[in-house]
C-alpha cells in the first residue's frame, strides 16, 4: 500500500523554471508585476541616499578639512547641507517604496488566499479527497505568512541593498578602477563561496522543514486523539513520541548552525582584507614610493571615502547572501500557494458540459471498477441500473464497498474502468451547475459549519424562516429542537462538536432535504440516531421524496424493507438484486442478513447465539461472482 | 532531557512587551548556561571589536593616509601596524561572530524545544473538557508557531547585548574626544530608542490585530476546506468565496496597517546615523579649523557613527520582534497557566477487581469461571453543566461487577455525556462517580485506564499500523507487549479478524490518518478490539456497534455476552439487539435517568422506551 503523497494531488511547481513562475505571477496577481520601473527608481534613490555620507566626507576632507583655512567651515557646511537634502530625499523615497511594496504584496496575497480557497473547491473531488486539509490550509496561511514576514522584515531592505551595492560599486570604480578591480574580484569570490555554503544551509533547512512537518503530525495526532490517549492511559507513549519529534526538530535546527554562521563571518573576513588592501595599496600607489602604472592620484579624502564605500558595498552583499535563505523560504511558501492555483479546476462547464435532464435522475453503471490507489478494486465489474424516481436500498457487510458506491454516484471518486451515466449523461460530462444541489449525499459523519443549527440547515438555500420551520416539522425534529435551550439558534461548535453524533446527522438531513435534490444518496445517514427518531425521519424523507431517486445505504434492514429494490453488496460486487419480498423468500445473503436482523429487532426474541467459529460467515452464500445485475425494469 | 527543570520556562504574560520579553530571554539563557555564557562573552567581545575597528581606521588616517599622501615619509613599521591592526581586529570580529551565532542557536533551539515540550506535556495533562473547547488547529499552532515566535528575538539577543556594550563604550569615547561629539552620539541613541518605543506603542496593537486576523482567516479556511464536500454538494462555492475573501481582505488590511507604521519608521531609524554624521561634520569642521581636533579623530568618529548604525539596527530589530514574541507568549501562557487539569488521588484498584486475573482470551468459549467478577461502576447524583446548559441532572446508576447494563435514550438525551462521566473523560459538576467503590478522583493516575475500556461513538485510530494501534503501551497491568495470539483473539471477539486478514499486510497494514483507509465499520471494530485486548474490568461501549452490519453485530454482542460475570459492561444503543444481552436497562430522557429495570419492566412502564425499542419491530412481534 503506497502512501498517497500530496504531490499526486496538486500541481507540482518544484521543477518549474523561473520564466514559468513569472508568467504565473503575472497572470494570478498582476498587481505585483505592474509599475516595476517606479519601484526600481525608488529603490535607487533610497539606496543612493545611504551613500551620501562617504561622498560628503570626501568632499569635506579634500576641500577644507585637510588644509584648514578660514572659510573651511562654510565649505563643510555647504557639503553638509547638500548631504542633508539628499538624506531627506532618500528617506521619502524609502517611505514611499515601503508603502508601495507592502500594499501591493498584501493585495496580491489576499487575492491568492481567496482564489486559493475558491480553487480548492473547484479541484476535481477525487483529487481533493487525497489532499490532507491541514496541508491545504497551511499553503494559504503559514506559507503565505512567510511571504509577509519576509517582505516586512527585509524584502524591501533587499531591494534597497541591491541598489546601494550597485551604486557603491560604481563609485569605487569611478574613484579608482585599479583598486576597484581586485576589490570587486574579492567580492565576487566571496559571493561564490557564500552561495556554495548557502546551498548547504538550504539543504539543511529543508530537513528542518520536514522535521517540523513530522512534528506537527505527531502533535496533531495527540491532540485530536486525546480522548483515546486518555482512556487507554497511553500518555507516556504519546509523550515519548512528541518528545522525540521535538528533539529531532531541534537537532535538525542545530545542524544548520555551523554553515549558517560561517557564512555570516565570511563577509567580515572579506571586508577586512579589502580595507587593508585599499589602505596599503592605495596609499603606496598614490605616492612616489611605487612607480606602478597607470598611476593613481587619489586624494586622502577619496581614499577615506573608498574605505567607507567598501563597507557600503560588502555589507549589503553579505546581507543579501544571508537573506537568500529567507528568500528561498518566501519563494517556497509562495510557490506552495501557487501550486494550489496551478492545479487545474475540475469544474465541468462550458460547451462540452451537459445538463442533467429535469426530474428524478436515472443511474446506469456498465462494467464499472473502482480502486483506491494500488489496492485491489473496491468495486468490481459492476453493472447496475436504477430508474428515475426509484428508491434503492444498498445492504452488505462493512467493507463490501457500499460507501465507495455512494462516492462513485456523487462524483467523489471516478471509475477506473467502465461507464457511469446519470440521466443518460456520462457522469464526468455533467456540468457542475447542473450537478450541484440535484445530486446530494448525506454521509455517516456529516460536516457542520461553526454556526447556529438554523444557519446550518439554511446553508444551501436563501435564508427563509418559514422553510426552516416547515422542514423541521416535516422531519419531526420539533420535539428534539425544543429540548435545546437555544432551540434552532443553538451554536453547534467547530465541526458541530457541541452536538451529539446523532444530532449532527439530523441537522445534515434537514439541510439536504431542504435543498430537495433529484438524486439523494444516504450513506448510513442515521446510524447515530435512536431507532424511533430513525424510523420517523426515514418515513418523513420517504414522503418528502416522491419523484426523486433515492439510494439509501443502511445496515438497518428496516430501511431496506421500505425500498422499491435492494442491492446486496459483497466484496465489491452485487450478489443479489430485487425487492424485499422476493429476496427474503430466497435463500441467500439477504435472507441471512434479514433473519439476523429480525432476531435483533424482535425485542424479546432469542438471545443471540455465539457464532460457529468453524464456518466463516457468508462463505456458503458466495456462489461465485454474480457480477451482472440488471434491473428488469430498466431496458437499454 | 526528559522533563523540564522547574522554573526553566516561566512564561510571563503582560501588556508591556519589552521587560517581560527581556526576562524571557534571560530565563532561556539561565536554562542553557553553557552556550548562553559563550554567546554573552563573544557578543560583548564582538561589540568591542567594532570600537577597535574604528580606532584602527582613525589611526591609519592620521599616521599613514594623510602624511603619506601629503608626500611625507612614513616608516615601515607604520605600514605594518596599520595593516596588522585592521586585519587583527577583523579576525577577532569574525571569530566572535561565528561562535556567537552558533552559541545563540544552541540557546534558541534548546529553549524552543523546552517550551514545546512544556506545552505538549500540558496538553496531555489538561482535561478533556478543556480540549473540547480548544480546536486542535489552535493547539497545534501554539505548540509550533507560537513557540517559534516566543523565542524569535533570541537570534538578536546576544548580538544586541554586545551592541549595547559597544554603544556605551563608543559614546564614552566620543565624549573623551569632545563633549559636543559625545552629546551628538547620545542624542542619536536617545532618538533611536525614543522612536523605537513609539514604534512599539504603535505596532503592538496592530501586531495583535494582525495575529487575530490571521487566526480568523486560518480557522475559516480550514472550515471551508474540511467542509468541501458540503460546499460542493450544496453549491456553496460562491458563499465560501465571499466569506473567505472577506477574511483575507481583513488580514490584508491588518498587515498593511502594520506595514504603514514600519514603512514610516524604518527609513527614519535607518537614516538617523547619517544625520548624526552630518552634524558631526558641521560641528567638527570648526574644531579642525581651529586645530582643536585632528582629521583622524573626525574620521574615527564618523566611522564610529556609521558603525553604530549597525547596533542600532540590531537593537531595533530585536525590539521590533518583541510584539510578535509577546503575542506568542500570551497564548503559551494561556495553555501553561490553565488550571483545568485532571487531578488524581493515590488510591489503587485491587488487582483482582480489575480483571487482571481474567487472563482469558475473550472470544473463546470459557468453561467455568473462577475468576474475579469485574469492576463495579456507580454514578451517584451525577450532573453536568457546560457553558450554562445543563446536560445531565441527578443521574444515579449502578453497574454491578460482572453485570451487563444497557443505556437507552433518544438522540441527544445525554447517553454519551453519561459515558464520559463514568469513564472520567470529564468530571461531573455535581455528584460523584465511583469505580470499584472508590470515588474516581481519588484513584491514582493510570488506574482507570488500566482497568476500564472505553469505545467512543466516533472511532478514532492512530495513523500507524493495525498492530501499533492495538499494542499501544502493551498490557496496562502486566507491563508487557501483547502476543500475536492475544491480538488475534481480541480481533476475533470484535469481529475484525477477517477484516485484518484481508488487509494487504495483515496486522502490519498502515491504516492512514485517523484510519481513513478503512471503512467506518472496519474502524469501529478495530477500536472495539483495542479495548478488548486490554482485558479491562469494565467496558463502556458508546454505540460501538452502530456501523456494523447485523451479522457482525450479532457476533460481537455474543462475544460480549460471554464476558458476563467477569467484566462489567455498559452498552449504549437503542436497538433491541444490545438491550437483549443486558441484565438491566437504564433509560435516559432529556438528561435524566427516567427508569432503571429489566427490559420487560421498562417496556411495560415507559411508553417512550417502548417507542424506541419497537421502532424496528415491524411484524408486530413483541416480547409478550
Ligand atoms: N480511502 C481509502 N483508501 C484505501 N482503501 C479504502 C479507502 N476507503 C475504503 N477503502 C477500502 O475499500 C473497501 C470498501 O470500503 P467502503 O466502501 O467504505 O465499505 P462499506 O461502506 O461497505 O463499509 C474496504 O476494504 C476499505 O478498506
Ligand atoms: N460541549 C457541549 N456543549 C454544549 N452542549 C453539548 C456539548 N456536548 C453535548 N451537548 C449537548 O448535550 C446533549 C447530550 O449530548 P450527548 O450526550 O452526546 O447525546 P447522546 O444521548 O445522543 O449521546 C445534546 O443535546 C448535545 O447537544
Ligand atoms: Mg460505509
Ligand atoms: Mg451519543
Amino acid at each position: 500500500m503506497s502512501e498517497r503523497g500530496v504531490g499526486e494531488g496538486l500541481a507540482d511547481l518544484g521543477p518549474a523554471r523561473a520564466g514559468e513562475l513569472l508568467r504565473l505571477l503575472r497572470t494570478t496577481t498582476p498587481v505585483l508585476t505592474s509599475g516595476l520601473t517606479l519601484t526600481a527608481l525608488l529603490a535607487l534613490v533610497a539606496g543612493a541616499g545611504r551613500i551620501v555620507t562617504p561622498l560628503t566626507v570626501q568632499y569635506a576632507l579634500d576641500h577644507g578639512l585637510l588644509h584648514p583655512h578660514p572659510g573651511t567651515a562654510d565649505v563643510v557646511l555647504r557639503a553638509v547641507g547638500i548631504g542633508a537634502a539628499g538624506t531627506v530625499l532618500a528617506a521619502l523615497a524609502s517611505w514611499w517604496l515601503n508603502r508601495r511594496i507592502f500594499r501591493r504584496t498584501e493585495t496580491a496575497l489576499a487575492q491568492l488566499r481567496a482564489d486559493g480557497v475558491a480553487r480548492i473547491h473547484e479541484i476535481q473531488f477525487e483529487r481533493f479527497g487525497r489532499l490532507p486539509s491541514a496541508d491545504l490550509v497551511s499553503r494559504l496561511t503559514s506559507d503565505l505568512d512567510a511571504v509577509t514576514t519576509f517582505v516586512q522584515n527585509g524584502g524591501v531592505l533587499l531591494l534597497v541593498n541591491a541598489a546601494q551595492m550597485v551604486i557603491a560599486a560604481l563609485l569605487i570604480t569611478a574613484y579608482s578602477w585599479q583598486l576597484a578591480l581586485p576589490a570587486l574580484a574579492a567580492a565576487t569570490l566571496l559571493l561564490v563561496v557564500m552561495r556554495r555554503i548557502q546551498a548547504v544551509v538550504g539543504r539543511r533547512f529543508t530537513v528542518v522543514r520536514e522535521r517540523v512537518s513530522a512534528m506537527q503530525s505527531v502533535i496533531g495526532e495527540a491532540v485530536t486523539g486525546i480522548g483515546v490517549v486518555r482512556s487507554t492511559g497511553t500518555e507516556r507513549r504519546s509523550r515519548a513520541a512528541m518528545d522525540a519529534a521535538v528533539e529531532e526538530t531541534a537537532a535538525a535546527q542545530r545542524h544548520t548552525l555551523v554553515p549558517l554562521h560561517t557564512n555570516t563571518a565570511l563577509g567580515e573576513v572579506a571586508i577586512s582584507f579589502i580595507t587593508a588592501f585599499i589602505v596599503v595599496a592605495g596609499v603606496r600607489w598614490s605616492t612616489d614610493h611605487a612607480r606602478w602604472e597607470p598611476a593613481l592620484h587619489l586624494s586622502a579624502g577619496e581614499l577615506v571615502a573608498m574605505l567607507l564605500l567598501v563597507t557600503f558595498f560588502v555589507r549589503p552583499l553579505q546581507q543579501l547572501v544571508q537573506m537568500l535563505g529567507e528568500v528561498q523560504n518566501a519563494v517556497a511558501g509562495w510557490r506552495r500557494a501557487m501550486e494550489v492555483l496551478a492545479t487545474p479546476s475540475g469544474v465541468v462547464a462550458g460547451p462540452a458540459a451537459r445538463e442533467l435532464p429535469p426530474g428524478p435522475i436515472a443511474v446506469d453503471l456498465h462494467d464499472v471498477s473502482v480502486a483506491y490507489g494500488d489496492n485491489p478494486p473496491a468495486l468490481r465489474d459492476l453493472t447496475i441500473g436504477i430508474d428515475p424516481g426509484e428508491h434503492v436500498a444498498v445492504v452488505g457487510e462493512t467493507g463490501s464497498g457500499k460507501s465507495t458506491f455512494a462516492r462513485l454516484l456523487t462524483r467523489q471518486l471516478a471509475a477506473r474502468q467502465g461507464r457511469v451515466l446519470l440521466g443518460g449523461v456520462p457522469i464526468g460530462q455533467v456540468s457542475d451547475l447542473s450537478f450541484q444541489r440535484r445530486v446530494a449525499i448525506v454521509p455517516q459523519d456529516p460536516f457542520l459549519f461553526d454556526a447556529s443549527i438554523a444557519d446550518n440547515i439554511l446553508a444551501g438555500v436563501r435564508g427563509d424562516a418559514r422553510a426552516l420551520d416547515e422542514i423541521v416539522d416535516s422531519l419531526g425534529l420539533r420535539a428534539w429542537i425544543e429540548t435545546l435551550a437555544d432551540g434552532l439558534d443553538t451554536r453547534v461548535g467547530v465541526r458541530g462538536a457541541r452536538l451529539s453524533a446523532g444530532e449532527r446527522q439530523l441537522v445534515a438531513l434537514a439541510r439536504t432535504a431542504l435543498v430537495d435534490p433529484d438524486l439523494l444518496v444516504l450513506d448510513e445517514a442515521t446510524s447515530g440516531v435512536d431507532p424511533a427518531t430513525d424510523v420517523r425521519v426515514q418515513h418523513a424523507l420517504g414522503a418528502l421524496t416522491v419523484g426523486r431517486t433515492t439510494v439509501s445505504i443502511a445496515h438497518r434492514m428496516v430501511t431496506a424493507e421500505h425500498a422499491d429494490r435492494i442491492l446486496v453488496f459483497d466484496h465489491g460486487q452485487v450478489v443479489q438484486n430485487g425487492p424485499h419480498g422476493e429476496l427474503v423468500a430466497r435463500p441467500g445473503r439477504y435472507a441471512e442478513l434479514h433473519t439476523v436482523w429480525v432476531g435483533h429487532t424482535l425485542a424479546g426474541g432469542p438471545v443471540p447465539s455465539p457464532r460457529d467459529e468453524s464456518a466463516p460467515r457468508g462463505c456458503d452464500e458466495r456462489r461465485g461472482p454474480t457480477s451482472t445485475v440488471r434491473n428488469d425494469r430498466s431496458t437499454p | 532531557m526528559s522533563d523540564l527543570p522547574a522554573g526553566a520556562l516561566r512564561v510571563r504574560p503582560g501588556e508591556a512587551t519589552v521587560w517581560p520579553g527581556l526576562r524571557t530571554m534571560v530565563d532561556g539563557s539561565l536554562a542553557h548556561p553553557a552556550p548562553a555564557l559563550v554567546a554573552t562573552v563573544t557578543g560583548i567581545v564582538n561589540g568591542i571589536t567594532m570600537i577597535f575597528g574604528a580606532a584602527a581606521i582613525g589611526w591609519s588616517t592620521d599616521h599613514l593616509i594623510v602624511p603619506a599622501l601629503a608626500g611625507n615619509h612614513v616608516g615601515r613599521a607604520t605600514w605594518w601596524i596599520a595593516a596588522g591592526a585592521i586585519l587583527g581586529v577583523s579576525t577577532l570580529r569574525w571569530l566572535t561572530i561565528m561562535v556567537r551565532g552558533i552559541a545563540t542557536g544552541l540557546v534558541q533551539h534548546g529553549s524552543q524545544a523546552d517550551a514545546r515540550r512544556a506545552v505538549v506535556h500540558r496538553y496531555l495533562d489538561l482535561s478533556l473538557a478543556w480540549h473540547r473547547r480548544h480546536p486542535p488547529g489552535q493547539l497545534l499552532s501554539t505548540a509550533v508557531a507560537d513557540v517559534d515566535a516566543l523565542w524569535l528575538p533570541m537570534i538578536f539577543f546576544y548580538f544586541a547585548l554586545g551592541m549595547a556594550t559597544m554603544l556605551i563604550v563608543a559614546i564614552i569615547q566620543m565624549f573623551l574626544h569632545a563633549t559636543v561629539l559625545g552629546l551628538i552620539g547620545l542624542g542619536l541613541v536617545a532618538a533611536v530608542f525614543g522612536l523605537n518605543l513609539l514604534y512599539q506603542r504603535l505596532l503592538g496593537p496592530r501586531a495583535r490585530a494582525a495575529q487575530e486576523s490571521r487566526g480568523r482567516f486560518g480557522a475559516l479556511a480550514l472550515e471551508s476546506i474540511e467542509g468541501g464536500q458540503v460546499v460542493r454538494t450544496l453549491g456553496l462555492a460562491d458563499r465560501e468565496r465571499g466569506r473567505v475573501g472577506a477574511a483575507a481582505r481583513g488580514l490584508r488590511d491588518a498587515n498593511v496597517s502594520m506595514g504603514v507604521v514600519s514603512s514610516a519608521f524604518d527609513p527614519v531609524i535607518e537614516l538617523l546615523p547619517t544625520a548624526a554624521v552630518l552634524s558631526v561634520f558641521a560641528v567638527g569642521a570648526r574644531q579642525v579649523e581651529s586645530g582643536d581636533m585632528s582629521v583622524g579623530v573626525l574620521v574615527e568618529v564618523v566611522y564610529l557613527l556609521l558603525t553604530i548604525s549597525i547596533p542600532l539596527n540590531v537593537i531595533s530589530r530585536f525590539l521590533g520582534m518583541m510584539p510578535v514574541s509577546t503575542a506568542g507568549r500570551t497564548r503559551i501562557a494561556a495553555v501553561l497557566d490553565s488550571a483545568e487539569t485532571t487531578s488524581y488521588g493515590d488510591r489503587a484498584l485491587a488487582e483482582d477487581a480489575g480483571g487482571g486475573a481474567v487472563a482469558v482470551a475473550v472470544g473463546t468459549a470459557v468453561a467455568g469461571n473462577a475468576g474475579p467478577a469485574g469492576l463495579g461502576l456507580r454514578a451517584r447524583g451525577v450532573g453536568l453543566v457546560i457553558g450554562g446548559t445543563r446536560l445531565l441532572a441527578g443521574a444515579d446508576l449502578e453497574i454491578r461487577p460482572g453485570e451487563i447494563v444497557a443505556l437507552v435514550g433518544a438522540t441527544g438525551s445525554g447517553k454519551s455525556t453519561l459515558v464520559d462521566l463514568l469513564g472520567r473523560q470529564t468530571d461531573p459538576s455535581d455528584g460523584v462517580v465511583e469505580v470499584g467503590g472508590v470515588p474516581a478522583p481519588e484513584l491514582a493516575r493510570g488506574q482507570l485506564a488500566a482497568h476500564l475500556g472505553i469505545v467512543s461513538q466516533t472511532p478514532w485510530l492512530f495513523s500507524g499500523s493495525v498492530r501499533e494501534n492495538l499494542q499501544l503501551d502493551g498490557h496496562p497491568r502486566e507491563h508487557r507487549a501483547y502476543t500475536d495470539a492475544e491480538l488475534w483473539s481480541a480481533l476475533g471477539a470484535a469481529g475484525a479478524d477477517e477484516v485484518v486478514r484481508a488487509l494487504p499486510d495483515g496486522l502490519d497494514t498502515r491504516v492512514g490518518e485517523r484510519g481513513a483507509r478503512l471503512s467506518g465499520g472496519q474502524r469501529q471494530r478495530l477500536c472495539l478490539a483495542r479495548a478488548l485486548v486490554r482485558e479491562p474490568g469494565a467496558l463502556l461501549l458508546d454505540d460501538a456497534t452502530s456501523a456494523l452490519d447485523p451479522a457482525v453485530e450479532r457476533d460481537v454482542l455474543a462475544a460480549l455476552a460471554r464476558l458476563r460475570g467477569r467484566v462489567s459492561v455498559l452498552i449504549v444503543g437503542g436497538r433491541p439487539s444490545s438491550v437483549l444481552v443486558a441484565d438491566r436497562v437504564a433509560f435516559l430522557r432529556a438528561g435524566r435517568i427516567a427508569a432503571v429495570g429489566t427490559h420487560a419492566e421498562l417496556l411495560a412502564a415507559e411508553p417512550d422506551y417502548r417507542r424506541i425499542l419497537r421502532a424496528y419491530g415491524h411484524q408486530g412481534a413483541g416480547d409478550e
